[in-house]
C-alpha cells in the first residue's frame, strides 16, 4: 500500500526537480523585455532572436562537433581498457580503475583550471585542440565504466566457447562479445554526448577568442541581458536532450547500464 | 592405446608451487572418465590444458596417438562444455548450435540438417528460434551439449555442467548427459566435485587432490575400496580412528574391538602392515550397528545423542577410541541419550588404511 505521506513527497520531489523547468518554459514565452513570472502575454520572438544571435549559432555548431569527436574518441580509447579491466585481473587494476575514475571525483572547475595551465605550458594550442582534449579526457572514465558495466554482463566464458567451436581469439572476439556490447556502447555514446554537450566548468578555461561552446557563450550572454532569449534557448535544449535520451531509450534500452 | 593421453603434465601458475604435478591419464574410445576433487585439486586445470587454454611447462596431451600439445584451442576439434554453458546470449538457439558448423565452412543445407538432429537429441527442436535468455536452465545446459557435440569432436570435455541446476533437475540431466554420451560414442573427461555425480556417470573415477591422483577406478571399486584416507574421507567414510595392528598377513589384518579381535582387509601405498603398526581405519554410519544389554558383544560406548532422519537415526556414540556416527533403524531399538551401548562392526566393509606419514 502506498501511502498518503510518499505521494505528499513524490509531489513535493517532482516539484523540485521539475518545477525550475516549468517556470523557465512558461518565461520564454513570456512578452515582457526581461525574465520575469508569471510571464505577461504571448510571443515566440525570444526564440526568432536565438535564431538570429550568431554568438549562439556558431557556438552551437562548436559543442556539437566537440560532443561528437570526444564522444567517439574517448568511447574508441575506453573500449580496450574497459574490456582489460574486466576479463584480467593484473597488478595494479584496482589503481588504474581508480586513477581512470578521477576526472569523475575532482571538480571541474579544478580540471579545467589545471588543464588551462599545462596547455599554456605546453605553448601555441589551439583552442579548439585544447577543448577537444579536455573534452575527450572528461568523458574517458564515463566510457571505461559503461563499457565496463556491459561487460560484466557478460559470460566471460563466452569467449572460450566461440574459440572451442573453432574460431580464432579476434574472430571469437569480434562474433560474439562486440555484438553484446553495442547496447553498452551505444549507452555510453549517449552519456558522453550529453555531458560535453552540457559540460562548463572545462569548456569555461578552454574556450578562447572566437572558439565558444554554447553553453559557455549562455553564460556570458547572461551578464549582459536578462531578456528571455536564454529561456528560449533553454526550452530548446532540454528538448533537444529529452528526444535524444527517450529515443536511445527506446531503442536500446540504456537505462540498464547507467 | 588410449584414445586421449595425458602424459606427464604439469602445469604451474606460480613459480615453484605446482597446480598439477606429472599427471598421467589415458581415456579409452568411447570411455567416460571423471576427474573428481575439492576446488583447487587441479581438475579443471586438466580439462582446460586439454582443451588448449593453458599451455603445461611439461607434459603432452595426446588424442589418437597425435601431439595437441602446440596446437591452438580453436584447432583441436575438442567439445567443452562449461559451468555457466557460455552460451551465446546475441544468438538463437539455432545459431549457437550452428556456431562451430559455421566455423568449419561446412555447406548451408548440411548445418541446418545437422542442427536439427543435434537439437532433436537433446528435446529442443522446438526452441530452435529462442534466445538463451528465454530458456530454463537445464534448457540452457541442453544447448551447451548440442553446441558441443553437433561438431563432433575428438573427445568431449565437460566442466562442472551440473552445479548450477537445483538437485532434481541435476540426476535427470546427469542421466541425459550419460545417454547423450553413450549413443554418440564420444570420448569424455567430466569434471565434477560432487562424488555422487562422479558415482553415477562414469566408466571410471579419478580421485584428485592437490594435484595428484590419489586413486583411480570403476566407480564401485572406489566406492567399497578407497586406497587411501583422503578418498576414504571424500568417498563419505563418516568414521576414523587410529589401532594397533595385532597380526597382518597379505589382505587382512586383526586388531582388537571390546574384547574380541576383527578382520579387515587393509591398503597400502607403501608397503605391508607390521604387527604393533598403527593402522587408520575406516567405517561409514551404516557399516556398523548398536546393541545393549549385559550380553551384547562389541566396543563399549555411550550414547551422546541421536537425529531423526526418516528411516534412519544417526547416533553420536563416545568409546574409548574415538566418537562415531552410526544410522540404525528408526523403527528398530531406541537409545536414549546416556545409554550404555555395545557398538558391533560390519569388519567386511571397514578398510584399515597404512600411509608413510602421519603414523
Amino acid at each position: 500500500m502506498v501511502s498518503r505521506w510518499m505521494y505528499t513527497s513524490l509531489v513535493i520531489l517532482y516539484c523540485f526537480l521539475l518545477g525550475p523547468f516549468v517556470i523557465i518554459f512558461m518565461a520564454s514565452f513570456g512578452a515582457n523585455a526581461t525574465m520575469a513570472f508569471p510571464p505577461q502575454g504571448f510571443t515566440l520572438d525570444w526564440f526568432a532572436n536565438v535564431f538570429e544571435t550568431s554568438q549562439f549559432i556558431d557556438s552551437f555548431w562548436i559543442s556539437l562537433q566537440l560532443a561528437l569527436l570526444s564522444t567517439i574518441v574517448s568511447l574508441i580509447m575506453g573500449m580496450p581498457v574497459a574490456y582489460a579491466l574486466v576479463r584480467f585481473q593484473f597488478t595494479g587494476s584496482g589503481l588504474v580503475e581508480t586513477v581512470f575514475s578521477a576526472p569523475i571525483l575532482v571538480p571541474g572547475l579544478v580540471i579545467g583550471f589545471a588543464m588551462l595551465n599545462f596547455f599554456v605550458l605546453l605553448g601555441d594550442m589551439q583552442v579548439m585542440t585544447g577543448l577537444f582534449i579536455g573534452h575527450t579526457a572528461i568523458l574517458f572514465p564515463y566510457s571505461v565504466r559503461v563499457i565496463s558495466a556491459s561487460l560484466r554482463n557478460l559470460d566471460p566464458y563466452v569467449e572460450d566457447a566461440a574459440v572451442s567451436l573453432g574460431a580464432r581469439r579476434l574472430r571469437g572476439f569480434l562474433l560474439v562479445v562486440l555484438p553484446n556490447m553495442q547496447a553498452g556502447i551505444a549507452a555510453a555514446f549517449v552519456l558522453g554526448f550529453i555531458t560535453s554537450f552540457n559540460n562548463v566548468p572545462v569548456s569555461l578555461f578552454l574556450s578562447g577568442p572566437g572558439v565558444t561552446t554554447l553553453p559557455v557563450s549562455m553564460l556570458s550572454y547572461l551578464e549582459y541581458y536578462f531578456d528571455p532569449t536564454i529561456a528560449a534557448l533553454s526550452t530548446l535544449l532540454v528538448a533537444f536532450t529529452v528526444v535524444l535520451v527517450q529515443s536511445a531509450e527506446r531503442l536500446l534500452g540504456l537505462s540498464q547500464f547507467v | 592405446m588410449p584414445h586421449l593421453e595425458i602424459r606427464n603434465l604439469t602445469v604451474s601458475y606460480e613459480k615453484n608451487r605446482p597446480t598439477l604435478e606429472q599427471f598421467s591419464l589415458g581415456v579409452e574410445q568411447g570411455e567416460l572418465v571423471s576427474l573428481l576433487g575439492p576446488s583447487g585439486c587441479g581438475k579443471t586445470t586438466t580439462l582446460r590444458s586439454v582443451a588448449g587454454f593453458i599451455q603445461p611447462d611439461a607434459g603432452q596431451i595426446l588424442i589418437n596417438g597425435r601431439d595437441y600439445t602446440q596446437l591452438p584451442p580453436n584447432r583441436r576439434d575438442i567439445g567443452l562444455v562449461f559451468q555457466s554453458y557460455a552460451l551465446f546470449p546475441h544468438l538463437t538457439v539455432f545459431n549457437n548450435v550452428a556456431f562451430g558448423l559455421r566455423m568449419r565452412r561446412i555447406p548451408k543445407g548440411e548445418i541446418s540438417e545437422r542442427v536439427t538432429t543435434a537439437l532433436k537429441m537433446v528435446g529442443l527442436e522446438a526452441f530452435a528460434n529462442r534466445r538463451p535468455a528465454q530458456l530454463s536452465g537445464g534448457q540452457q545446459q541442453r544447448v551447451a551439449l548440442a553446441r558441443a557435440t553437433v561438431i563432433e569432436p575428438q573427445v568431449l570435455l565437460l566442466d562442472e555442467p551440473l552445479s548450477n541446476l537445483d538437485a532434481r533437475l541435476r540426476v535427470d540431466m546427469r542421466q541425459e548427459i550419460r545417454r547423450l554420451q553413450q549413443q554418440l560414442g564420444i570420448t569424455t573427461l567430466y569434471v565434477t566435485h560432487d562424488q555422487v555425480e562422479a558415482m553415477s556417470i562414469s566408466d571410471r573415477v579419478v580421485v584428485m587432490n592437490q594435484g595428484e591422483i590419489e586413486q583411480i577406478g570403476a566407480p564401485e571399486r572406489i566406492f567399497a575400496a578407497p586406497e587411501t584416507a583422503f578418498v576414504a574421507d571424500f568417498m563419505g567414510f563418516d568414521n576414523r580412528f587410529k589401532a594397533a595392528v595385532v597380526s597382518a598377513r597379505t589382505d587382512k589384518l586383526q586388531l582388537h574391538w571390546g574384547g574380541d579381535a576383527i578382520e579387515l582387509r587393509w591398503r597400502s601405498r607403501s608397503g605391508s602392515p607390521q604387527p604393533g603398526a598403527r593402522a587408520e581405519i575406516f567405517f561409514r554410519a551404516d557399516n556398523a550397528s548398536l546393541a545393549a544389554g549385559p550380553d551384547a558383544l562389541g566396543l563399549a560406548g555411550q550414547v551422546i545423542l541421536h537425529t531423526f532422519h526418516g528411516n534412519e537415526l544417526r547416533y553420536l556414540v563416545e568409546t574409548e577410541v574415538g566418537e562415531f556416527s552410526i544410522l540404525q533403524d528408526s523403527a528398530g531399538q531406541r537409545f536414549e541419550p546416556g545409554a550404555a551401548v555395545k557398538v558391533q562392526p560390519q569388519p567386511q566393509k571397514w578398510i584399515a588404511i597404512f600411509e608413510e606419514t602421519g603414523q
